[in-house]
C-alpha cells in the first residue's frame, strides 16, 4: 500500500457498515454535504460491498454446513437428513486410520537422492528462520517462519519418501502436490513463451492468439473425453505411431507413470492458454517508453526481458500462479475421465478421492478432505503470498 | 485514438527472429489444433468407424455421415437448443455481473484503505455458525433462524466487538476473496442445493448465475487488481483536481485503461461459466439445464458415445471461438500509452 | 469512448433481468379449465407426471416415447427430466430426503432402492399389483418379481428392463480351433488362452484377443469380478446370499474361493488388450463390434450390438449363461470342496452356476410424497411401459437399452429376427438368458443401505490396487474385508443384516 500514501490518496470516506469501520466525519459536516457529495464520500464502500456481499453470501453457508458434516455423519431418514455428530472419527480415519493408505501413500526410507533433497530444502529453510531472528522481526514471526518450515519439510518428505524410495508409493495427497507443481511450471513458462511470441508485430499473430485460446475453451469434461480418445493405442490417431516404435503392446494406462504423464499433458494443454491470454495481455498493457529507452541506450532483448519486461509482468505473474494453485489443487475432470485414478491409485487426486466417496454417500469423509485440503491450500498460498508475492510487490 | 493500436519498434522481430517465431507458433498450432481435427473428423463418423478406426481423411479413409449431428440437433433437439440457450444465458449474464462487480471491488482494493475490525468480522462469522446451526442441528426455520443470528449479531456488536480492535488490511479483504475458491465443488454443492432450495430457486437460471458470479468474483478482483495498479495514479489525480466524481473517473479513465486486463478477465470467467458442470447438474434439473450436463450425459450405460460427444463439444467451443475473435482485438498495445500523452 | 460504458452498463441491466425465471419447456399447455364432467373427458385429464431417469437415448426413449401413447390415450402429461447416468443416484436421493419432491416417478437401477425404500420415500406398489391383474405379474420372470421388484415382501418398483451378466464368445472362432463355449471358468481361460495364442487378426489386420472384460477402475469392473467369484461362493439358491453369511453378517470375500476368482480375474488379463485395465464397458464392447475379443463378460447389450450397422461380430457372436464351478465354498470352514448333489443342489452335469444379475434391471418407482390421483396416474403410466404388447416390442429394439425380462418375450422369435438376429443368433440369446433368468441359484446384486461404499468403494479400489500390482491376493481380500466390516460396524450391524435378509426375501 505503499504507494498510496505516496500518491497522498489515502481516502477519507464515511460508510456504515458491518465490516469497514468509517472515519467518521462529524454530524454537523455530514449534513452540510450534498447527495453527490455523500455518494462521493461512499465511492469506495459502494465499490467494494456488492462483491463482499455476494461471495460471503454464497461462500459463508457452504463453509459452515460443510465443517459440520466433516463432524458428522449423515443418514437418509424419512423425512430428510439425520446429522450424527462424531467428532473428529472422520478425520481421524483419514489421517490415522484406514484410509490413511490413500491420502498418504506407502512411506519409506528415502534413497540418497531423497536424503539429498531433504538436507537440502533444510538447511534453505533453517537458514529462513535464522533470517527471521537476525532480523529481530518479533518472536511471532519467527515462530510463525519456525511451524511452517516444519510443516513444509514434513510435506516434503512425504514426498521424497514416497516418490524417492525403494518401497514407497505416493497417495493421493502426493500425486495431488505432482500436478500442481509440474502443471503450474510448465504452463507458465509455455504460457510465457508464447505469449512473448504473440506480443510481436507478426503478420497473422492475431490467428495464432485465438488458436492458443481453444483449449481453455472446452468444457473440462471434454477435454478428459478428448484426450482419452487421442490416447486410445488401438483406435486412436497415434496407433501407427505406438507401432512405428514396436509399442503397440505397450499401454500407458499400465504403468503408473505413464498414466500420470498423460494426465499432466492434458492438464497442461488445457491451462497454458489460460497463462497465455492473461500474460499477453500484460505484456499489452506495459509502458512501451521505458522499453524505447533501453533500446536507445543499446540494450538486448534478454536485458529488455529481464530489466523492463520481466519486473512489468512480475505482479501479474504471481497473481496468475495463486490461481492456478488454487485451482490445480482441484483438478478432478482429467484424472477422472483418463483413467477413474488408475492404474490402481497412480493418478487418484485429493478432490477425486473426495468426489468418490461422496458419491458412494461418504458426505462426511468428502466433507473432511474439503477441509484437509482448506487447511493445505491455504496454508501453501499465505506462505506463497507472504514470502513471494510481498518480496515481488505485488500490491499488497 | 485508432494510431495508437499500432506500436513501435521494440515489438518489430528480424526476419530471422520472425522465422523462429513462425517455426514455434506453428508447432504450438499444431498440437492445439489436431486434437481438435480429431474432434471434429470423429463428430461425423459412424460408431463401426470409430471402433475400426484410426481413420484420418473423410471421404478418403472414411465416409463421413452427419448420423450424429442429426440425432444431436434433431432428434434431441428440444433439450439442445434449450440446454443452448440456458447455457448462453447464464454464462453472459453470470460474466458480465462478476466483471461489474469483480472490476468495481478490484479498483476500491487498489485505490482505497478499508480497515474493517477484526473482531466484527470475528462475531459476524460466529453469528453465521449459530444461524446454521439452528438451521439445520435445531431445525428452526431458515427465516427463523436468520432473525436470531441477525440479532445475535447487533447485541454483540454493540457489545464484545469493541474489544477486539485489531484491523485487517485490504491484502486480508483479498485473501479472503480468493481462499473462497479453495473449497473443492464437492464439498459445496450439497450446502448450495439446501440453500436454492429453500429460497425456492432451485432450477432456475437465478440460481446458477448468482452461483457463478460468487465463484467467478474472486478472480475477477485478483485479476483486476493487478491490471488496475499499473494505471499511473497520476490521470486519476488530475482528473480529480478537474473535478470528476469517484464512479466517472472509474468509469471513463480507469475501465477503459484497463481494457485488455479486462478483455482477457472476461474471456476466462465466461469460460468458466460456461463450462461448469457439477455445480450446474446439481442445481438444475430440466428447464435450467446447461450444457456440460448434456457432455457428461454421452457416457452413460453403453460407455462413451464418442461421435454425440464430439458434436457437443463442438458445438459449444463454436460461440466461445467466436466471441474471442471478436475481443481478441482489445488485449491491444496502446491504450495506456495513448492516454496518458493524451 | 463514453458511449461504450453505457452500453457495458445496459448489458449489466439486461442480464439482471435476466435472473428471472427461464421459460417452461416446450409442453402441451396445462388444462386448466375448470373441470367440467363431460363424455370426452379423459382418465387423467389434468394431471402430470413427472419422470426422471439418466440421459439416454436407452431407458429414456422409450419413456418419452411411451409417455406419449400415454398421454393421448389418457390425458395425463408426461414429464421425462433426464440427467446424466453419474448424477442420477444422488440426485434422486436429494430431492427425496431434502423434501423438494420434483419428481412422481423415478427410474433407476433396483440396487439403490434400499437407500429410497429405508427412509419411506417410495410407494408401496404391493396393493397396486394386485388391483391390476392386466399388468400380467405372473409373466414376469420369478427373479424379477420375488427379488428385483420386491423389499422385505412387499413390491416397490415395475421392472422395465432385465439385467444380468453373460458369457459372449465368438462362435467363428471357436469352429476354427476346435473349442467349444465355456462351461466352467477355467474353459473360460484355456479358451482365451488358445485365442491368445492362436494370434488372430481381423480382416483389417489388428489382433484378436482371448478376453476382453472391462476393468476400469471406478467404472463397472466390480461386477465383473462378482459375476467370476459367485460361481465359487454361492451354490444353495439364492437366499444364500453371494456377499456375506446371512447369519453372522460377515464378509464372504475373504476366502479360498475368493481367492481363487481373483486368480482368474488377474490371469484374463494376460490374454486380453495391452491396456484392458483402463478399458470401460464401452470400450470393450466397441472392441467387441471390431471383431478384436473372442470372450467377453458382459450384460445383454452386446446381443444387440452385435448385430448393429458395421459390426463385425454380426451372426458370430455366441451367448452362454456365466460359466460355473465344479468346486465351491465351504462356508464353515472358508475351503474350496467339491460339488456333491448336497451342497451344490442347483448344479447341472455337476458344475454350479450363479448367474448375477448386477445391477438390476432399470425399474420404476412412485414418490410416496406424490398426490394420490397422480400416484394412480404415474402406476398406470408405469403399468403401460410393463405390459406384454408393450415391452415385448421394446426390448427387441437396441436403443430402448431394454433387456427381456418377461416370459413371453423369449416364446416369439419373430420380433428378434425382425430386429436382425439370424434365427440360430437369437436362439442362442434367449437360450442363454432363459438359462440364467430360470436358475434358482440367481446372484441378487448387493441392495444393503450405502451399497455404493461396499462396491464402489472399497471392492472396486481393492481390485484396481490387486490389477495394478500394487498389492497381492491376501492383502487384497483383507483389504476387501476390513472395509466391509468397518462400514458395517459404522451403520450397525444388526440393521445391515436385516437389510439384507429382507433384500434376499428371508423371512425371520
Amino acid at each position: 500500500m505503499a504507494f498510496l500514501s505516496r500518491f497522498g490518496l489515502r481516502s477519507t470516506f464515511a460508510m456504515r457498515s458491518l465490516m469497514i469501520r468509517p472515519l467518521a466525519p462529524t454530524k454537523r459536516l455530514q449534513s452540510q454535504l450534498s447527495f453527490s457529495h455523500r455518494l462521493e464520500r461512499l465511492a469506495p464502500g459502494v465499490l467494494l460491498l456488492p462483491a463482499v456481499l455476494v461471495v460471503l453470501f454464497l461462500s459463508i453457508a457452504p463453509l459452515v454446513i460443510s465443517l459440520l458434516l466433516s463432524l458428522s455423519r449423515l443418514r437418509f431418514v424419512a423425512g430428510g437428513l439425520q446429522i450424527q455428530f462424531v467428532g473428529l472419527a472422520n478425520f481421524e480415519r483419514l489421517l490415522f486410520g484406514r484410509e490413511q493408505r490413500v491420502l498418504f501413500g506407502v512411506l519409506d526410507t528415502p534413497n540418497p537422492f531423497g536424503w539429498a533433497i531433504l538436507a537440502l530444502a533444510a538447511i534453505g529453510l533453517a537458514r529462513w528462520v535464522g533470517s527471521a531472528l537476525r532480523a529481530r522481526a518479533g518472536a511471532a514471526a519467527a515462530l510463525g517462519r519456525a511451524v511452517s518450515a516444519v510443516l513444509l519439510l514434513g510435506l516434503l518428505y512425504l514426498v521424497v519418501a514416497s516418490l524417492f524410495s525403494e518401497g514407497g508409493r505416493p497417495g493421493t495427497l502426493t500425486v495431488t502436490l505432482l500436478y500442481v507443481v509440474v502443471g503450474i511450471t510448465f504452463q507458465y513458462l509455455l504460457g510465457l513463451a508464447l505469449a512473448l511470441l504473440c506480443a510481436q508485430q507478426l503478420p497473422g499473430r492475431t490467428f495464432f492468439r485465438v488458436i492458443f485460446l481453444l483449449p481453455m475453451m472446452i468444457t473440462p469434461v471434454g477435454v478428459g473425453y478428448l484426450f482419452r480418445m487421442l490416447a486410445d493405442t488401438n483406435k486412436g490417431p497415434l496407433e501407427p505411431l505406438w507401432i512405428l516404435l514396436g509399442m503397440q503392446d505397450f499401454a500407458w494406462a499400465n504403468s503408473a507413470w505413464g498414466a500420470r504423464v498423460a494426465v499432466m499433458i492434458g492438464d497442461i494443454w488445457q491451462w497454458t492458454p489460460f497463462m497465455f491470454i492473461v500474460l499477453l495481455a500484460a505484456l499489452e498493457a506495459q509502458d512501451v517508453e521505458p522499453m524505447e529507452a533501453a533500446i536507445v541506450d543499446g540494450a538486448n532483448g534478454w536485458q529488455i526481458f529481464r530489466y523492463i519486461t520481466l519486473p512489468a509482468i512480475l505482479p501479474v505473474s504471481t497473481t496468475l500462479i495463486l490461481i492456478r494453485l488454487i485451482e490445480s489443487f482441484k483438478l478432478i475432470d482429467l484424472p477422472n475421465i483418463l483413467t477413474n485414478g488408475g492404474p490402481g491409485t497412480a493418478t487418484e487426486t485429493l478432490t477425486l478421492y473426495a468426489f468418490r466417496i461422496w458419491r458412494a454417500l461418504d458426505i462426511g469423509g468428502s466433507a473432511a478432505i474439503a477441509y484437509i485440503l482448506l487447511f493445505l491450500v491455504t496454508f501453501i498460498a499465505t506462505l506463497y503470498v507472504r514470502t513471494i508475492r510481498s518480496r515481488i510487490g505485488g500490491g499488497l | 485514438m485508432r494510431s495508437l493500436f499500432h506500436s513501435r519498434s521494440p515489438f518489430k522481430p528480424s526476419p530471422f527472429a520472425a522465422l523462429v517465431s513462425y517455426l514455434l507458433l506453428g508447432f504450438w498450432a499444431l498440437l492445439i489444433l489436431f486434437p481438435l481435427y480429431w474432434l471434429i473428423t470423429t463428430s461425423f463418423k459412424l460408431p463401426a468407424d470409430v471402433n475400426n478406426g484410426p481413420f484420418y481423411i473423410p471421404f478418403v479413409d472414411f465416409q463421413p455421415s452427419l448420423h450424429a449431428w442429426r440425432y444431436i440437433l434433431e432428434e434431441v433437439g428440444n433439450d439442445t437448443r434449450r440446454n443452448f440457450l440456458n447455457t448462453v444465458v447464464v454464462a453472459l449474464s453470470s460474466s458480465v455481473l462478476a466483471l461489474m462487480l469483480g472490476s468495481s471491488a478490484a479498483y476500491a482494493l487498489t485505490r482505497f484503505q478499508f480497515r474493517p475490525k477484526l473482531g466484527t468480522v470475528g462475531v459476524f462469522l460466529a453469528c453465521v455458525l449459530v444461524t446454521i446451526a439452528l438451521f439445520l442441528v435445531v431445525g428452526l426455520p431458515l427465516g427463523a433462524s436468520v432473525a436470531v443470528g441477525a440479532g445475535l449479531f447487533v447485541i454483540s456488536l454493540l457489545t464484545i466487538s469493541k474489544r477486539f480492535k485489531r484491523l485487517l488490511s485490504n491484502s486480508d479483504i483479498a485473501f479472503w476473496l480468493i481462499s473462497q475458491r479453495i473449497m473443492p465443488p464437492v464439498a459445496v454443492v450439497l450446502p448450495l442445493y439446501v440453500v436454492y432450495q429453500q429460497l425456492g430457486l432451485l432450477d432456475t437460471w437465478a440460481a446458477l448465475i448468482i452461483t457463478y458470479v460468487a465463484v467467478n468474483l474472486p478472480i475477477v478482483v485478483w485479476l483486476m487488481r493487478d491490471y488496475f495498479s499499473t494505471i499511473p495514479i497520476e490521470i486519476e489525480e488530475s482528473a480529480q483536481i478537474d473535478g470528476a466524481s469517484r464512479f466517472r473517473i472509474f468509469f471513463t479513465i480507469v475501465l477503459p485503461l484497463a481494457l485488455p486486463g479486462l478483455v482477457a478477465t472476461f474471456l476466462f470467467v465466461l469460460v468458466f461459466a460456461w463450462n461448469e458442470y457439477l455445480i450446474s447438474v446439481f442445481l438444475t434439473n430440466a428447464r435450467a439445464q446447461t450444457m456440460p450436463s448434456m457432455v457428461v450425459a454421452q457416457n452413460a450405460t453403453r460407455g462413451p458415445q464418442w461421435w454425440y460427444l464430439s458434436v457437443l463439444v463442438t458445438i459449444m467451443i463454436a460461440p466461445v471461438l467466436g466471441l474471442a475473435i471478436l475481443l481478441e482485438r482489445y488485449i491491444a498495445r496502446g491504450l495506456l500509452v495513448g492516454a496518458v500523452k493524451g | 469512448m463514453n458511449r461504450k460504458w453505457i452500453a457495458f452498463a445496459a448489458l449489466g441491466a439486461l442480464t439482471l433481468s435476466a435472473c428471472a425465471t427461464p421459460p417452461q419447456p416446450a409442453q402441451p399447455a396445462q388444462p386448466s379449465q375448470p373441470q367440467q364432467p363431460s363424455a370426452s373427458r379423459k382418465q387423467f385429464e389434468g394431471i402430470t407426471i413427472n419422470a426422471i431417469t439418466f440421459s439416454g437415448p436407452q431407458i429414456a426413449e422409450p419413456m418419452q416415447r411411451r409417455g406419449k401413447e400415454f398421454s393421448e390415450a389418457t390425458g395425463a402429461t408426461v414429464n421425462v427430466v433426464t440427467v446424466p447416468f453419474s448424477e442420477l443416484y444422488q440426485k434422486i436421493l436429494n430431492d427425496f430426503a431434502t423434501g423438494t419432491n420434483s419428481f412422481d416417478v423415478v427410474v433407476f437401477a433396483p440396487q439403490w432402492m434400499v437407500d429410497y425404500v429405508e427412509p419411506g420415500y417410495l410407494e408401496d406398489l404391493t396393493d397396486y399389483v394386485k388391483n391390476n391383474p392386466d399388468i400380467e405379474w405372473e409373466d414376469i420372470g420369478l427373479f424379477f418379481r420375488d427379488f428385483s421388484a420386491t423389499y422385505n415382501g412387499r413390491i416397490y418398483t415395475i421392472p422395465l428392463d432385465g439385467d444380468f451378466q453373460m458369457v459372449y464368445y465368438r462362435t467363428d472362432i471357436a469352429k476354427q480351433l476346435g473349442l467349444s463355449a465355456p462351461e466352467t471358468w477355467e474353459d473360460y481361460l484355456n479358451f482365451a488362452k488358445a485365442v491368445s495364442e492362436a494370434k488372430l487378426t481381423t480382416e483389417d489386420g489388428k489382433p484378436v484377443y482371448g478376453s476382453c472384460i472391462a476393468k476400469k477402475k471406478a467404472a463397472q469392473s466390480y461386477w465383473m469380478f462378482t459375476s467370476i467369484a459367485s460361481a465359487f461362493i454361492q451354490s444353495k439358491g439364492t437366499e444364500q446370499g453371494a456377499f456375506f453369511d446371512t447369519e453372522t453378517f460377515k464378509p464372504l470375500y475373504n476366502n479360498e474361493a475368493a481367492a481363487r476368482a481373483l486368480e482368474i480375474y488377474k490371469e484374463t488379463t494376460q490374454y486380453g488388450p495391452p491396456d484392458e485395465i483402463n478399458l470401460d464397458v464401452g470400450d470393450t464392447r466397441g472392441l467387441w463390434t471390431a471383431g478384436q475379443c473372442a470372450l467377453t463378460i458382459d450384460w445383454g447389450d452386446i446381443g444387440t450390438l452385435a448385430i448393429e450397422e458395421g459390426s463385425k461380430a454380426k451372426d458370430k457372436t455366441g451367448a452362454v449363461i456365466l460359466p460355473g464351478s465344479k468346486r465351491v465354498l465351504d462356508r464353515k470352514t472358508g475351503k474350496l470342496v467339491d460339488c456333491t448333489p448336497e451342497l451344490c443342489p442347483h448344479a447341472i452335469n455337476g458344475i454350479n452356476h450363479a448367474p448375477f444379475a448386477a445391477f438390476g434391471g432399470w425399474s420404476g418407482a412412485i414418490n410416496k410424497a406424490s398426490k394420490p390421483e397422480v400416484k394412480t396416474a404415474a402406476f398406470a403410466y408405469l403399468k403401460y411401459m410393463n405390459q406384454p404388447a408393450q415391452s415385448n416390442v421394446d426390448v427387441t429394439i437396441g436403443k430402448t437399452g431394454f433387456n427381456p425380462y418377461r416370459v413371453s418375450q423369449f416364446e416369439n422369435l419373430d420380433n428378434w429376427i425382425k430386429a436382425g438376429m439370424s434365427e440360430q443368433a437369437a436362439k442362442d440369446y434367449l437360450g442363454a438368458i432363459k438359462a440364467s433368468l430360470n436358475s434358482p441359484n440367481m446372484v441378487l446384486d448387493l441392495r444393503i443401505p450405502q451399497n455404493q461404499y461396499y462396491q464402489q468403494i472399497v471392492l472396486d479400489g481393492a481390485l484396481a490396487k490387486f490389477l495394478a500390482g500394487e498389492q497381492d491376493i491376501a492383502a487384497t481380500m483383507k483389504e476387501i474385508e476390513d472395509g466391509w466390516e468397518q462400514k458395517t460396524e459404522e451403520l450397525g450391524r444388526e440393521a445391515q443384516l436385516n437389510a439384507y435378509r429382507a433384500t434376499l426375501g428371508i423371512k425371520k
